[in-house]
């Protein structure tokens, strides 16, 4: 499903922040990206729904290759990819409705779809009832299910999450893990970087280890250290 | 589609809203610049016309002393007569000295002292001539070849009246065109610098946009709209604006007595409606060229 091939990404002329990475990862995995601050976790998140673009190597998704891929059919690789972010990314003056039907709205879905996809992954998330709610009105974890429900909607083959539960107490961590993996289960390719251990240690799956941009351990079922 | 559409117009509207204060700086200054242009129009066409009338009316005036002998007179009046292929002689009109000072009373309208100058009995007489001839330099030979003529106290000549004339109307072309395009680079500036700001106010959605997919035309289309939109309501206040301006100017003109050659200022409206749609249509792209640049540059993530 995401493959890359020898990729380095450098941040202007002095810093690498990605170094000759390699890795093929199949449909319906769940990876975790760990590895301290700064190690190019979120990187290797950026290169694979090209946000950023590698100085050498390839990215395949879906069997394309991302990087010779005209930016004018970018945005039709990225409805196939769901984002999550530590920080959420909600649009404060929009409901918990809007904002996820604002996912659909842009990419030109009909009004029927919205209507009926809308509370359906609402529903999906937990968070059916709260459709009005804005986002300050919501608990961390609270929001961070209405960016999943945002992710989700549009039913992707891949889910990139960047620090899910970084904002969040270890229980509400834990709800939206449940949540991951019950996407996962669907069969969607779920690719989170983090530096949590009790997440990574407590799911037991594929771990690839970064250390200043290299991958130092790609490990089936593996945990934190 | 109906759908895509609907949605670019309400985000116009709302981001127009969001920005009232910028926005509205943009239509003002797009509605002035764009007035300066209508009104360089207008004084063009205006000064054309008086040209024009001269032109159609007679080229050289000889001016007659009014104690000149009898045989003085004949002797110019043949002289004029003797040249059939530069002047047109069908139409060589002589105006004595009654008739003149009855031309004078109406030249001299708006300007007593002058008059208070003149009498039937000091006013020279004159000889109205229409060259045949459309060289200037031929008829300018003949003008000193009268002068020196006795009896002949002076001819003036139509085209150094149009050389004054259309030497005012290339200063005022150049000083209006000159501002006016000032004021429109301003203009364009204006309206780019009020889409960067309606970008940089709606980011976070812009980055949520992009990274569900959405296109860029799809993002773009609402700031250009909205640029355009700018544009196309400065012209319409400029429109109005030019409107007034040239019914003030015609009450002005009306106000003239008629025969002085000042009607010819006047306008005709169809033209005026041309350059209205012209204004529109220059206020349109000013505003698109402005957002269009403003939202490639910036839309950039």
């Amino acid at each position: 499903m995401i493959r890359l091939e020898n990729v380095s990404k450098m941040y202007g002329n002095e810093t690498l922040a990605v170094r000759d990475a390699s890795f093929d990862i199949a449909k319906g995995e769940f990876v975790f990206l760990v590895g301290p601050s700064g190690s190019g976790k979120s990187t290797l998140l950026r290169l694979m729904n090209r946000q950023e673009r590698p100085e050498r190597g390839n990215v395949w998704v879906a069997g394309r290759n991302i990087n010779e891929m005209s930016s004018g059919q970018v945005p039709f690789l990225r409805r196939s990819m769901g984002n999550v972010f530590q920080d959420y990314k909600l649009l404060p003056n929009k409901t918990v409705f809007e904002n996820v039907a604002f996912a659909l709205e842009v990419i030109g879905k009909p009004k029927h779809v919205i209507a009926q996809q809308v509370p359906q992954v609402l529903e999906l998330v937990g968070l059916a009832g709260k459709e009005d709610r804005f986002p300050h009105q919501l608990s961390g974890g609270e929001q961070q299910r209405v960016s999943i429900a945002r992710a989700f909607v549009n039913r992707p083959l891949i889910l990139l999450a960047d620090e899910p539960t970084g904002n969040l107490d270890p229980a509400t961590g834990e709800g939206i893990m449940g949540l991951l993996d019950a996407i996962n289960r669907t069969g969607t390719t779920i690719v989170m970087a983090t530096h949590d251990h009790r997440v990574v240690n407590a799911m037991r799956r594929r771990v690839i280890q970064l250390d200043r941009g290299v991958i130092v351990r790609d490990q089936e079922r593996g945990v934190y250290e | 589609m109906l759908q895509r559409i609907s949605y670019a117009i309400r985000e116009t509207i709302a981001s127009f809203r969001r920005n009232i204060t910028l926005s509205l700086a943009a239509v003002i200054t797009s509605a002035v610049s764009l007035l300066l242009v209508g009104t360089t129009f207008l004084i063009q066409r205006s000064f054309d016309n008086l040209l024009v009338q001269w032109r159609g009316d007679v080229g050289m005036i000889v001016f007659v002393r009014p104690d000149v002998a009898p045989d003085a007179l004949q002797f110019i009046e043949q002289n004029l007569k003797s040249q059939p292929n530069v002047i047109d002689v069908s139409k060589l009109k002589y105006l004595d000295k009654a008739a003149s000072y009855e031309e004078a009373k109406r030249v001299f309208a708006g300007d007593p002292t002058t008059l208070s100058l003149l009498s039937v009995d000091t006013i020279p007489s004159q000889f109205k001539v229409v060259p045949k001839t459309t060289d200037p330099a031929l008829v300018r030979s003949l003008a000193d070849q009268y002068r020196s003529l006795p009896g002949v106290e002076g001819v003036s000549l139509a085209e150094d009246e149009f050389q004054v004339i259309s030497t005012l109307s290339s200063f005022v072309r150049a000083v209006t065109i000159g501002m006016s395009l000032v004021l429109l680079a301003v203009a364009v500036v204006l309206i780019w610098n009020t889409i960067r700001t309606a970008i940089f106010a709606r980011r976070r959605e812009i980055e949520v946009m992009k990274l569900v997919g959405a296109t860029d035309w799809f993002i773009r289309v609402p700031f250009i709209l909205e640029g355009l939109v700018q544009g196309l309501l400065g012209a319409v206040v400029s429109c109005g604006g030019l409107w007034l301006l040239n019914r003030a100017w015609e009450h002005g003109i009306s106000g003239f007595k008629p025969g002085t050659g000042v009607s010819a200022l006047v306008v005709p409206g169809g033209y005026v409606t041309g350059v209205m749609f012209a204004l529109l249509a220059i206020g349109a792209v000013a505003g698109g060229v402005g957002s269009g640049v403003a939202s490639s540059k910036f839309l950039d993530v």
